[in-house]
């Protein structure tokens, strides 16, 4: 319905133009396409929706239209784009003005997301804020439903020029979320029966943005206003009394927020080719929870408020023509001034980022240019109500620095390398939180090295190479417990290659693999560390043609594309952690790692002909084939309900995730008529 | 002391003076100071002409547009030697090649950009740090994409620079960017922002730019999950990732980095914790969506610290 008054406003918007249909010099383009698909996808629920992750093809196939129209005069302007139309991916805009004068746009597009299709509740009504039944493991007799969720985002703006330089600019855009996913929920904690739940998603965002300002050298100043609020349509996930062995539960959902706030943003160009710029922007917002009856621990009201201030400065400098130079600092704070629920003792964190630094550029003999810079970052943050000295958030101090050397002394070639450094300190709040050996990585002090190379290579006009390579390394030197550390490689590499009117062609490939090391102490109950490697490697490849079999007239597109990516991590414990307490009993190093974590291979092909029957008429005929085969330690051999003795090992679970692999057959064939 | 401290700028001064010499030289202007006019252009360069004609460019509907100006020898400089020398691609003409400079190609764009709404800290941008010049990604007579006036699509236009963005996108877990949902500059200002972040998104901070399309995380929430409050991107790798919801690692050892405190956070889960696994407890930590099996309500919670067990 949404659709349609959109459609029908952006009609009505055409009729001031129709007067520029009547100017003498004046161009009218644009095009119509229909395009039929033939779609096959082989896969379990979770491989269907996988398939089609952000797109509307779950028929067997259907019938898609797009059309592009463009009118352009010495003194209007008009663009209209639209496509899917009646799917779930359909979207329209069209902007138009008076050159010069004033600018209008409106715009309705819909963004699917799908999750797991056929997904099981154990409880009846998913998808509703209530949910009813009672506990079973007949997993057979559950409801099932659909994980997914769609935007739909409408909106448009208004932008004048004509009392230039003066400019004012407003923008409007809402957005309707609507869906259901996965949310999860103990029975009791620790050690209850984890319940995997449909939460409804009914979401309502609006927002807008108002602009003015002025712009003529050497002054720019604009002054902006926004405004955003979102609603969700229900306050909690109820569910049933016979959820948990004591009384009936609700998980809270997302609560409903407003926010608003003005910036001022300026630039002003000085002397030596300098220039100032700054940006001073206030927001305030606040979040209203009502009673729940059902909460636990029963607050009264909760309210919720934070505000958020920023100020940053930078001045930029080209004095000489050989070197660039800019100096920046930048307040960032935000304070949580949310009241506390009654009853519940609570922490709220505030915190504030303080960012100055310096860069310089030197263009140097040979094409060098050579730049580096230095960048301090202080972040002090405040858990308001924290009492436990274990749990009070650290400050940190980042030192940056960075170097980079570009040289592009040959028609042919451009390579860059750089390299960087963050040493980041941490400030502990009190001697417990210094003293503990365990670490959270957001927090913990490290040292970071990062190296990159580039190299451009273009010997010929229609001939480039282009090759990267980089390298991160990063130590957190004061863990003792936590991440320890990471590394990664990743190189790229890519080709493109044009033969006049004979054919396109073009390739890459790219590799990444990355390492985590991590130690952890065993906890309460038990003695003993462990240790964590965890690698995720990938690797890909894609090469593409397009061949002119007759030029102009007949043009074959072909495209593949691969890749693939392995993940493992490899445990060592001590003898003292192969106990029941783990669940590990009787079992040794060499049985407890994970092969498969996330593993995924993707590998796809296309080929589409696409023949110019005549200057106004193209008609296109092509099939893709796509397989995705997915492996994974936590979601292989899935079970809806995995029972216990003990209750640790049971669940009820919906299927969200479970078998995303699937094979995809698409065959497709269209027409479009240009004008 | 003093002596070598005078070396020091002796030098500092030559070297200085050979910089400025020999940019000065680059810098030399090519072409004279006599205007040509459009028509003459038009008589060899008829395609070209033609097609900025119908730009933006050529409208004289646009105050301080080049066609209210000098047309051609707005962005490439007074032709009247160019003709002399009986023409020629940067014979005594501005043609925005490669051995132009990239602070002279860009000058040239913004001597009228600069007063554009969008492009006010040009000077802040990693672009223009980089030596990235407007004629990289914009074409004027010939562009693949009509608005803004791109040499070729987004992504791909971003991606023939940041090759491993491009793999990012390309993993199973991903915005919707390869199906053109959203594109590189729904959160990067390409054109710099007023502060000089690295990545130059459309916000003063990593949250504040997420909570545009995932207002629902804004809150604040009565029961906060501190690092969710400061820095998405902590736990998630927005251009894309191997691991499911777009997060940097996989979930339980992700949270474990943090969370190494009291009994169950602490237990290593591993293989045999899986749904056939012979692990003989612990197994609901594990299996399916590990941590979030209980912990749903990740992102903060109106009810309770633990964020919904």
């Amino acid at each position: 319905m949404k659709a349609k008054i959109i459609i029908v406003a952006m009609m009505i918007c055409l009729v001031p133009f129709s007067h520029a249909l009547s100017q003498d010099n004046k161009t009218i383009e644009g095009e119509i396409n229909l395009t039929g698909v033939w779609i096959d996808v082989n896969g379990e629920e979770g491989g269907e929706a996988k398939a089609t992750e952000y797109r509307d093809l779950r028929e067997d196939g259907g019938l898609y239209g797009r059309a592009r129209f463009k009118l352009d005069t010495d003194k209007y302007f008009l663009n209209f784009e639209a496509g899917d139309f009646g799917y779930h991916t359909q979207y329209y805009q069209i902007d138009g003005g008076m050159w010069g004068k004033f600018q209008l746009n409106l715009f309705y597009n819909e963004i699917p997301h799908n999750i797991t299709f056929d997904a099981r509740s154990l409880f009846f009504k998913p998808g509703e804020d209530t949910l009813t039944g009672a506990v079973n493991t007949n997993f057979g007799t559950w409801n099932t439903f659909d994980y997914e969720i769609l935007r739909r985002q409408y909106g448009g703006g208004f932008k004048v020029d004509v009392i230039r330089p003066f400019f004012f600019d407003v923008s409007f855009a809402r957005e309707n979320r609507n869906g259901i996913k996965p949310i999860g929920a103990a029975e009791t904690s620790p050690g209850g029966r984890a319940f995997e739940l449909p939460e409804p998603v009914d979401y309502v965002t609006n927002n807008l943005v108002v602009s003015a300002g002025y712009a003529r050298k050497p002054l720019f100043l604009s002054l902006n206003y926004f405004y955003s609020d979102f609603k969700n349509d229900n306050v909690a996930l109820n569910v049933p009394a016979n959820f948990s062995a004591t009384v009936p539960r609700a998980i809270s959902l997302p609560p409903d927020n407003t926010y608003h706030g003005g910036t001022v943003k300026g630039a002003l160009s000085l002397p030596f080719n300098s220039r100032i710029s700054t940006n001073v922007g206030y927001s305030s917002g606040s979040s209203e929870t009502p009673i729940v009856a059902r909460m636990l621990p029963a607050p009264s009201a909760y309210s919720g408020k934070s505000d958020t201030l920023n100020c940053d400065v930078a001045l930029t400098t080209n004095p000489l023509r050989f070197l660039d130079a800019k100096i920046y600092y930048k307040y960032y704070k935000r304070d949580n001034k949310s009241d506390d629920p009654t009853g519940v003792v609570n922490t709220f964190l505030d915190y504030k980022v303080i960012t100055y630094g310096g860069e310089l550029g030197l263009r140097l003999p040979q094409k060098f240019y050579l730049s580096g810079g230095y960048k301090y970052v202080w972040t002090d943050r405040d858990d308001e109500g924290e009492t436990d000295p274990l749990l009070l958030p650290p400050a940190n101090m980042d030192n940056n620095f960075f170097v980079d050397l570009k040289w592009s002394g040959l028609d042919f070639l451009e390579a860059r390398a750089g390299y960087e450094r963050l040493d980041r300190d941490v400030h502990y709040r009190s001697p417990q939180s210094a003293a503990d050996p365990r670490r959270q990585f957001s927090y913990a002090a490290q040292k970071r090295d990062t190296v990159k190379a580039m190299l451009d290579i273009f010997p010929l006009e229609n001939l480039n190479f282009g090759l990267e390579y980089r390298f991160k390394n990063t130590d957190y030197t004061d863990t003792t417990y936590g991440l320890k550390s990471e590394q990664g490689h990743e190189v790229e590499a890519s080709a493109d290659y044009s033969l006049g009117k004979i054919a396109k062609l073009y390739a890459y490939g790219n590799f990444g693999w990355v390492k985590y090391n991590q130690l952890e102490t065993a906890g309460s109950g038990l003695t003993g560390d462990w240790r964590a490697t965890q690698w995720d490697e990938n690797w890909g490849y894609g090469i593409g043609a397009e061949i002119y079999v007759i030029p102009k007239k007949l043009t074959l597109v072909f495209q593949h594309d691969y890749m693939k990516s392995d993940g493992a991590v490899d445990y060592t414990l001590p003898p003292s952690l192969f106990v029941a307490g783990t669940g590990l009993a009787g079992a040794n190093n060499s049985n407890i790692d994970i092969g498969r974590w996330d593993d995924y291979t993707l590998y796809s092909f296309m080929i589409k002909a696409v023949y110019n029957i005549s200057k106004h008429f193209e008609a296109s005929l092509g099939y893709a084939f796509e397989t995705f085969s997915y492996n994974d330690a936590q979601l292989d051999n899935y079970r809806f309900a995995p029972v216990g003795p003990p209750n640790s090992n049971a669940a009820f679970l919906s299927g969200a995730y479970k078998d995303q692999s699937y094979t995809e057959h698409l065959v497709f064939t269209g027409i479009t008529y240009k004008f | 002391m003093k002596k070598r401290g005078l070396v020091f700028l002796s030098m500092f001064f030559v070297l200085s003076f050979v910089f400025i010499a020999q940019n000065n030289a680059q810098n030399s202007v090519k072409g004279g100071s006599g205007l040509v006019g459009s028509e003459v252009c038009k008589d060899c360069h008829e395609a070209q002409y033609n097609k900025f004609m119908g730009t933006i460019h050529g409208k004289k509907a646009i105050p301080g547009s080049p066609a209210n100006k000098a047309a051609c020898e707005s962005c490439h400089g007074p032709g009247d030697q160019h003709v002399e020398k009986g023409g020629g691609r940067g014979v005594a003409i501005f043609a925005f090649s490669k051995k132009e400079s990239s602070t002279d190609r860009d000058a040239k764009c913004l001597a009228c950009h600069t007063e554009s709404r969008g492009l006010p800290f040009w000077d802040l941008s990693r672009h223009q740090s980089a030596q990235t010049t407007c004629d990289n990604c914009h074409s004027v007579h010939s562009p693949a994409q009509g608005k803004n006036y791109l040499k070729a699509q987004e992504p791909d236009l971003c991606f023939s620079c940041h090759k491993n963005i491009m793999t990012q996108t390309n993993k199973q877990s991903h915005h919707p960017i390869r199906e053109g949902k959203i594109n590189c500059s729904s959160c990067h200002n390409t054109m710099g922002t007023s502060y000089n972040g690295k990545a130059m998104i459309k916000a003063d901070s990593v949250n504040e730019l997420c909570y545009k399309c995932h207002a629902e995380k804004k809150g604040p929430y009565a029961f906060e999950h501190p690092p969710v409050e400061e820095d998405c991107l902590l736990c998630h790798a927005v251009h894309g990732s191997n691991h499911s919801r777009l997060l940097t690692r996989r979930v339980p050892l992700l949270c474990q980095s943090c969370h190494d405190s009291g009994s169950h956070p602490t237990r290593p889960y591993t293989d045999l914790h899986s749904f056939t696994g012979t692990a003989t407890q612990n197994k609901n930590r594990f299996f399916g969506r590990s941590c979030l099996n209980c912990h749903g309500n990740i992102h903060g919670s109106s009810l309770r610290a633990g964020f919904d067990r």
